[in-house]
């Protein structure tokens, strides 16, 4: 679809995009468009953007298909490397898991679990978890969002590699007990992949935080 | 006081003086150039530094007059080869003891930023350093350098030196490249991979030196090397920049001399309102010079070795040293 006529309002500048707000009536979206980078020869500008765009947006939709809670997909315009998806109203989690109470916590921690669950037994690796990437509204059932770094992977290392993010998201930026707050998140991964799964991946994710070769500064 | 700092981690011996300022008095280097076609060899490589090391050596004293003598002798511990790192550390054992003055054990690559910043005028950057040993991306924190991004296989020299060996350019690779690029128009596809904030080049490399042998054109293929290569590695300074949210970019290391990646870096920099703080030219390789600058903050950090207890590390990662001088005032 040609996404030149929207009404754009700004709402935040990526690395790699441009997030605009707008209205297609009957619903509020977010038109996500990358942008033209002028370090990267035109040719293999255009093919990445191109790339990506495609690949972000199946992802999403094959992600939705398993189950998880994503935005949805209104349109592709692949012409301005523009996709279009609904506006999911609600707050980030990075700023609201050390305000909220222990008991609502313990639950959004089981149900990140549960949601990083259906991507993976899906075979998507989101490539990005972090507490910036959720968004809460106001039923606080958590979405999942920004899959410019997802990719389609089967492999225990990537499932790991995700939950690690997840991990050092959570205690790198917020005051939470690691042991406690993983327990959780494993907890509703369990129930969505099974045990055998959960173990290799919980176990990938414990190695690659022993690798040590990355670091908790955000 | 008087910082005398040698560098002996792979192809170049050198030797620098520099005073308590941080003003470079001397810098002298030699560098073994391997045949073309062939690599750099470890032993070979040990013998030229041994060849050349009293010359290099009297002529960085020279430079100072007849009657001084270093404070301090500060040498390259590492990363690097390890044939290379001893001789470097052999002399330098030999002449803290015959000067009596301290040791100074010094890392290759916190020195490729410390006399990059120093010339840079850069404070507290987002560091990116390219070179044969070295494609990282660190910022400082608690007294560490920490890595931010960096390659998963093969270094940014690296890819360019063996694809170099490959189409049979002369050593240095990088510099060989870089000229045959100049002619290139036409981009060729090659495998583009960026994980995150990481790197990996071996697959780009293996696709090179299949297009070579399917007669391609070198300059076009140079061309894209750069092209795809650098863009690569300017995407994930681009993402760790908004990240760190940092107000300047560093660049450094030997392959920091290429005109293409410091005009990609640079409007990276720009524009999300960072300074760029390249290194110049003459400094970005590997030199006395820069284990001499090194060398003066971490002694004046208190970082001194006893000879009997001094070591080379042919691996030594990056984030593995503390560099309390950092930011830079």
């Amino acid at each position: 679809m040609d996404s030149s006529a929207l009404d754009l309002q700004p709402l935040h500048r990526g690395a790699e995009a441009d997030l605009f707000l707008s209205q297609l009536p009957p619903w509020k979206v977010v038109v996500k468009r990358r942008v033209r980078k002028a370090y990267r020869h035109e040719q293999l500008d255009a093919s990445i953007r191109k790339e990506r765009t495609i690949k972000e947006s199946s992802t999403i939709r094959d992600g939705k298909v398993a189950g998880a809670r994503l935005p949805s997909i209104l349109g592709l315009d692949i012409e301005r490397s523009t996709i279009i998806m609904t506006f999911i109203d609600g707050l980030l989690a990075r700023d609201t898991i050390d305000t909220m109470s222990n008991v609502r916590r313990v639950s959004l921690l089981e149900e990140l679990g549960r949601q990083v669950g259906f991507l993976h037994s899906a075979g998507i690796m989101h490539g990005d978890l972090t507490t910036s990437n959720i968004i809460l509204p106001a039923d606080e059932k958590p979405f999942m969002i920004d899959f410019g770094m997802a990719r389609k992977s089967t492999d225990h290392e990537d499932h790991g590699s995700d939950l690690h993010l997840l991990q050092r998201s959570l205690i790198a930026t917020h005051v939470l007990d690691a042991a406690s707050s993983l327990r959780r998140v494993a907890k509703g991964y369990r129930e969505v992949v099974g045990e055998e799964m959960a173990k290799s991946s919980l176990r990938k994710a414990a190695e690659i935080a022993r690798r040590g070769r990355y670091f908790a500064i955000r | 006081m008087l910082f005398l700092g040698i560098e002996s981690t792979a192809h170049t011996f050198g030797a620098s003086i520099i005073d308590d300022q941080g003003r470079i008095i001397t810098n002298v280097n030699s560098t073994y150039r391997p045949p073309t076609g062939m690599g750099i060899h470890p032993r070979k490589a040990a013998e030229h530094h041994n060849e050349v090391s009293s010359g290099v050596i009297e002529k960085a004293f020279h430079g100072v007059g007849e009657e001084v003598s270093p404070d301090a002798v500060c040498y390259s511990a590492g990363p690097g080869l390890g044939p290379c790192l001893r001789i470097g550390a052999t002399i330098s054992r030999a002449l803290a003891l015959y000067l009596d003055k301290p040791l100074v054990p010094v890392h290759h690559g916190v020195a490729h930023l410390d006399l990059a910043m120093a010339a840079g005028r850069s404070h507290d950057p987002l560091a990116v350093l390219v070179s044969g040993g070295h494609t990282a991306i660190a910022v400082h924190l608690n007294k560490r350098w920490r890595i931010y991004g960096e390659t998963e296989d093969i270094t940014l020299g690296n890819l360019l030196d063996m694809f170099a060996r490959k189409a049979a350019l002369p050593s240095p690779g990088g510099v060989t490249v870089e000229l045959k690029a100049k002619e290139g128009r036409t981009l060729l596809s090659l495998p583009y991979t960026v994980k995150g904030n990481d790197v990996a080049y071996s697959g780009l490399l293996t696709a090179a030196i299949r297009l070579l042998k399917e007669g391609r054109s070198l300059a076009d293929i140079c061309f894209s090397i750069q092209e795809v290569s650098f863009a690569m590695l300017a995407e994930a300074v681009e993402r760790s920049l908004v990240q760190t949210r940092k107000k300047e970019v560093l660049l450094a290391g030997g392959v920091a001399a290429n005109k293409r990646l410091r005009e990609m870096i640079q409007l990276v920099a720009e524009d999300h309102g960072a300074t760029f703080h390249p290194v110049p030219i003459e400094y970005s390789g590997d030199c006395g010079a820069q284990i001499a600058c090194s060398g003066r903050l971490a002694f004046e950090s208190g970082i001194t070795v006893p000879v009997p207890e001094s070591f080379v590390n042919p691996r030594w990662r990056l984030d593995e040293i503390e560099v309390p001088w950092i930011p830079r005032p």
